[in-house]
């Protein structure tokens, strides 16, 4: 008993992984008096619907202007913001350490094209499984998949804690790497892979329809520009979903498992469904990301090693992600995507010799991991709020200089 | 009967090396709670270290200073990083090594470009002949030099001073530091006792004979095998960590050579997940880690 | 409530407003035609842009750098005689990495300016980037020999392919004595687009001599083969077949060589890079290389030339035997834009259309003569045989004159129309 109440709102744990706890408004500078703070809100009051409507704005006027490279990696960064989302509700909200993330972005991938249509463009070979089903309803598979393979985990998931738990969810990447090979009728195979259906909703192809191609405002709209509004509001609901289950019960009862396995089961919460349904919830979010990933390459294609589209390399750069976003933190996973997943796009479109600074070898996607692997290590030493509180700090500043301004 | 007494030679000749790379995970573990995920690029570190001054000092020389390398890569992390984030519980730490990791085996990987040089030395030559079992090398000179370690490991751990501050401070931090024993002198030295450890282990791993490969992603691949190991035997137990090292050797000798090579490194995984299934922490592990 | 809806609104309302000044709109797209000459996207009144879709960053690197130095050779050469259709060819070199992702993301901006692709690198990337091929009718140089491909039309193969490699190469340890019908015969390969390509070779000579086959699976980033290789000694193989990567040979030989476990290996082209001869003698003498182009140091007359020209140019570089490959390339692109000049027609769709219509491009030898008439099917069925040599440059000595075994010539690749 005395161990677990040593381990109270003092010591590290809740420091660590509860400093980016949910919203806005959670930051709580102990210096602030009550009456600045009042300041601050109302100060951020003002400047929140602003700020989202700018945001909005600013996203749904992108594809209007940007060229379809840029439009891509900002699809791209799209998907990993979604699967971030699932993964700090399991870490920074659940305390649950996973690099399986990988795996689920397959799982999602393969269910997406299983449960689709096959657009028989790799062949016409019969013995690929496809179930035919309209892409949306495909995608919704995908998820529900996910989320019940997260829970078909549960015997680990529910017991095994911490450190066990990181290298259990490593076997799954493993596990999938061999199965991706294995389940040709399923996967395609490492061969010649196989193609997914392009999403589609109500008759309207988030594809090129070429030569026909819509034209908007003068603009013509093929895949490129149809897609970045599809994953544009798969994130928003995304986001919303988990921002509603970060404010509400579940996130409260994540929380309680999180600081304090005793106090939460005193208080009601029963500890494994919890931690078994946080891991399901964050797989699903894994597969969602896998399915948009999936229609965002065209191609079905299992990792031919360890380190490729759904490997270890992936799981490393979702947990970076989120941990420089600020573990547990909505809109900082969002941020940890744009740096992690945006960084390197950004660079490879704009750089194009083969090396940067004339240093041998020093490419964009390596320029990418020194950063985000330089960024893990200040997190963690100096703001383990991360991005998110970084932000929170910036508004607030802006907020208090604005009021100090009238 | 050959076929079986050639893959349990040299199960157990690559077990002897997961064992030294998952009791280093152990060691720095039971000291600071932390699971070294950038054990790999220390690995990686020490082989880098010995090709670039193979030519100057020579093989023994180089050997020598790469084992130093990882040692002193090792504290460094400790001292720097680590002791430096008191506040950070367990999993903030974890993620600071990833970090870690990904900056030291990018940097490496970048220096040795596409090159995958072995480490070569008095460990490649004519394998041994026992009857119809061949044995190479750097497996045999692994286990010698695996079971030597690991003996004297164990006995340090029992005997000396060192020994007993650090299994003091692996059962109560706290008291350990009342009684007046400097806790950073003991984190420190596990981090660098662990660091030797993967600077040993990376002699043999780039080899023709051991791995086929030379320094490269491959040897970090194969440090990143050691972490089963040291899960199956119970991430807080030193000779759990050992078991687990010879299991996964055989487990991937065995299986590579009877059900499928394909299947081989799942099956790793595979055991580890059935141990956990079963225990939950390994099978000498006795910490239930409430707090992470 | 109602604020959640507002937000949304407010924003679309403000965003049309907004676009009314893109200046993203539609452009009139390239065309037109000029002495009698239809042209199309990337060629203009006297540049041709070929795209290089390549790495070199990535495990590629040498490979890829070899490719282009024979590229640049043979531009520099096409360019003094006065180009092709009076224009003067250019290249647009982008590097992916081999990153799926990258190429996804940089593909966009480099189709819309080019006119074909004089070398597109990766299996990966080619799997992701394939549907956008076909719809920009973007003909394509792959380096990779996998007939599973050939199903896109815009695909060229330059060269055989990893099956037809492998029944050659079987067949020619046959010839020799070296493996009889019913033998036991080890396949190691790479699971993948590259192995899997070169197993359906072994299966089919394994089906005609009776063999007993023994394929292995492995990924690209093993290198440990010693269990592999024990366990088919136990297996009692008499030749081993591998499509791997030179790690994985040299692991192969060195095992094999200290198990004692003499037998004849035979791999495809991509098997050997100079890296293997570390190896001592007597593990080497056992490998048999299978190729349709040349080495580096060929006696073929075109393939010294360019050996030459490459050490006066490139004097620090190592010998490097894509660098006849990379030659070869330009002559196919150059036979196939010289037929579309002919047809007055150097659009995309006609640069396909002289590409299906080229039955006999010739390469000096370089690589055995390609017929691209018939969609699926490889472009030819013959090869050379080689054998490490640490005396010759690129360390590649060849044994055999191109050549046909007869299970070739009734092999039918996947693709491949059947009549």
């Amino acid at each position: 008993m005395s161990e677990t109440f040593s381990q109270g709102p003092g010591s590290g744990t809740g420091s660590g992984t509860a400093a980016g706890t949910d919203t806005a408004t959670a930051d709580g500078d102990a210096g602030t008096t009550a009456a600045r703070r009042r300041n601050l809100l109302s100060g951020n009051r003002m400047l929140r619907p602003a700020a989202v409507i700018l945001l909005l704005v600013v996203l749904l006027a992108l594809p209007l202007y940007l060229s379809a490279s840029w439009l891509r990696a900002g699809e791209f960064v799209m998907i990993g913001a979604v699967g971030a989302i699932g993964l700090t509700l399991l870490i920074g909200q659940a305390g649950q350490l996973s690099l399986g993330h990988a795996f689920f972005l397959f799982v999602g991938a393969v269910s997406y094209t299983v449960l689709a249509p096959d657009p028989g463009l790799r062949g016409e070979n019969a013995e690929l499984v496809s179930l035919g089903w309209p892409p949306a309803l495909a995608l919704v598979g995908a998820v529900v998949i996910c989320a019940l393979l997260g829970l078909a985990f549960a015997p680990i998931s529910g017991r095994v804690r911490g450190i066990y738990l990181a290298v259990a969810t490593l076997a799954l990447v493993f596990l999938g790497f061999y199965l991706g090979r294995e389940l040709v009728s399923l996967t395609g195979g490492t061969g010649s892979g196989r193609a997914p259906a392009d999403l589609s909703l109500f008759g309207f192809c988030f594809c090129d329809e070429r030569p026909e191609d819509l034209v908007v405002l003068g603009v013509p709209f093929g895949e490129a520009e149809r897609l970045w509004y599809a994953f544009l509001a798969l994130t928003v609901v995304g986001y919303l979903l988990a921002r509603g289950a970060v404010r509400g019960r579940p996130g409260r009862a994540w929380r309680a498992v999180r600081d304090n396995e005793a106090m939460a089961s005193v208080m009601g919460v029963p500890l494994a469904r919890s931690r078994a349904g946080v891991f399901a919830i964050s797989s699903g979010y894994a597969g969602l990301a896998g399915a948009m990933l999936v229609v965002w390459f065209g191609i079905l294609k299992p990792d031919e090693s360890e380190i490729g589209t759904y490997g270890i390399n992936v799981s490393i750069a979702f947990l970076a992600m989120v941990i420089v976003g600020g573990l547990g933190s909505i809109p900082g996973a969002v941020w940890g995507a744009a740096l992690v997943y945006g960084l390197e796009k950004v660079l490879e479109l704009t750089v194009t010799s083969a090396s940067i600074f004339g240093i041998v070898g020093f490419t964009p996607v390596l320029l990418t991991q020194f950063v985000y692997g330089a960024a893990i290590i200040l997190v963690v030493l100096f703001e383990p709020g991360g991005l998110a509180a970084i932000g929170r700090r910036l508004t607030a500043a802006l907020a208090s200089t604005t009021e100090k301004g009238r | 009967m050959t076929e079986f007494l050639q893959l349990t030679v040299s199960g157990l000749g690559k077990g002897a090396v997961y064992a030294l790379l998952a009791l280093g995970f152990v060691i720095i573990f039971k000291a600071t709670d932390v699971v070294n995920f950038a054990h790999g690029s220390l690995v990686l570190l020490g082989g880098y270290v010995v090709i670039a001054t193979k030519d100057i000092l020579g093989y023994a020389g180089a050997a020598a200073v790469g084992i130093a390398a990882a040692g002193l890569g090792a504290l460094l992390v400790e001292r720097l990083l680590i002791s430096q984030s008191k506040l950070a519980d367990p999993i903030s730490l974890v993620l600071l090594t990833i970090g870690v990791d990904v900056i030291i085996t990018e940097e490496i990987i970048r220096r040795l470009g596409v090159t995958a040089p072995f480490l070569g030395g008095p460990l490649e030559g004519a394998p041994l002949r026992l009857g119809n079992i061949v044995v190479f090398r750097p497996q045999l000179i692994a286990l010698i030099v695996g079971v030597v370690l690991i003996t004297a490991f164990f006995l340090a751990f029992r005997y000396t001073g060192w020994g007993v501050a650090m299994r003091a401070q692996a059962e109560n931090r706290e008291a350990t530091a009342l009684m007046g024993i400097r806790s950073s002198w003991v984190t420190g030295s596990a981090w660098l006792v662990a660091g030797l450890l993967a600077g040993v282990a990376v002699l043999f791993i780039a080899t023709q004979d051991f791995s086929g490969a030379g320094l490269g992603r491959g040897t970090h691949a194969i440090a990143l095998a050691a972490f089963p190991a040291a899960i199956i035997g119970g991430l807080d137990s030193t000779g759990g960590a050992v078991l687990g090292g010879v299991i996964v050797g055989l487990t991937e000798a065995y299986t590579a050579g009877y059900i499928s090579f394909d299947f081989s490194e799942s099956a790793i995984y595979l055991v580890m997940l059935l141990v956990l299934v079963a225990r939950p922490v390994g099978l000498f592990g006795t910490r239930e880690l409430s707090r992470v | 409530m109602r604020r959640a809806f507002a937000l949304p609104a407010l924003a679309l309302a403000t965003t049309l407003a907004l676009s009314a000044c893109s200046g993203k709109a539609t452009d009139a797209s390239g065309g037109g035609g000029s002495g009698g000459v239809q042209v199309g996207p990337g060629v203009t009144e006297d540049t041709i842009t070929l795209g290089a879709f390549t790495d070199l960053t990535g495990p590629f690197k040498l490979l890829s750098e070899g490719v282009i130095a024979g590229h640049e050779m043979w531009r520099a050469d096409v360019n003094a005689g006065g180009g092709i259709c009076g224009r003067q060819i250019e290249f647009n070199i982008v590097d992916h990495g081999y990153s799926a992702d990258t190429a996804v993301v940089k593909y966009p901006q480099l189709a819309p300016d080019i006119a074909g692709f004089i070398h597109l690198l990766g299996s990966p990337i080619n799997a992701a980037i394939d549907p956008k091929i076909t719809e920009d009718e973007l003909t394509a140089v792959a380096l990779s020999w996998s007939s599973f491909i050939l199903d896109t039309p815009y695909v060229i193969i330059p060269g055989t392919t990893y099956d037809l490699e492998i029944i050659n190469g079987l067949s020619y340890l046959m010839e020799q004595g070296m493996i009889a019908d019913g033998d036991t015969v080890g396949h190691v390969y790479i699971d993948g687009e590259y192995g899997e390509n070169g197993l359906l070779g072994t299966q089919y000579f394994a089906e005609q001599h009776n063999l007993d086959l023994r394929p292995v699976k492995i990924t690209s980033r093993d290198t440990d083969m010693s269990d592999i290789v024990t366990s088919l000694r136990g297996a009692g193989a008499t030749a081993i077949a591998l499509t791997t990567t030179p790690a994985q040979t040299r692991s192969v030989l060195n095992t094999a060589q200290g198990l004692r476990y003499d037998v004849p290996v035979v791999g495809n082209n991509p098997v050997f890079d100079p890296t293997v001869l570390d190896l001592p003698a007597p593990a080497l003498d056992n490998l048999f290389i299978v190729s349709s182009s040349t080495t580096f140091a060929s006696d073929v007359p075109k393939a010294q030339e360019v050996a030459q020209t490459f050490n006066e140019q490139y004097a620090d570089a190592p010998p490097n035997s894509y660098v006849p490959y990379g030659y070869a390339i330009g002559l196919i692109w150059q036979q196939i834009l010289e037929r579309a000049c002919e047809n007055g027609d150097l659009t995309r769709a006609g640069i396909q259309q002289a590409f299906r219509e080229s039955d006999s491009i010739t390469t000096q030898n370089l690589v055995a003569d390609l017929d691209f008439s018939v969609p699926g099917a490889p472009a030819t069925r013959e090869v050379y045989i080689s054998t490490p040599d640490t005396n010759v440059p690129g360390g590649q000595r060849t044994v055999t004159d191109l050549f046909k075994a007869p299970e070739a010539e009734t092999y039918v690749a996947p693709h491949q129309p059947t009549n």
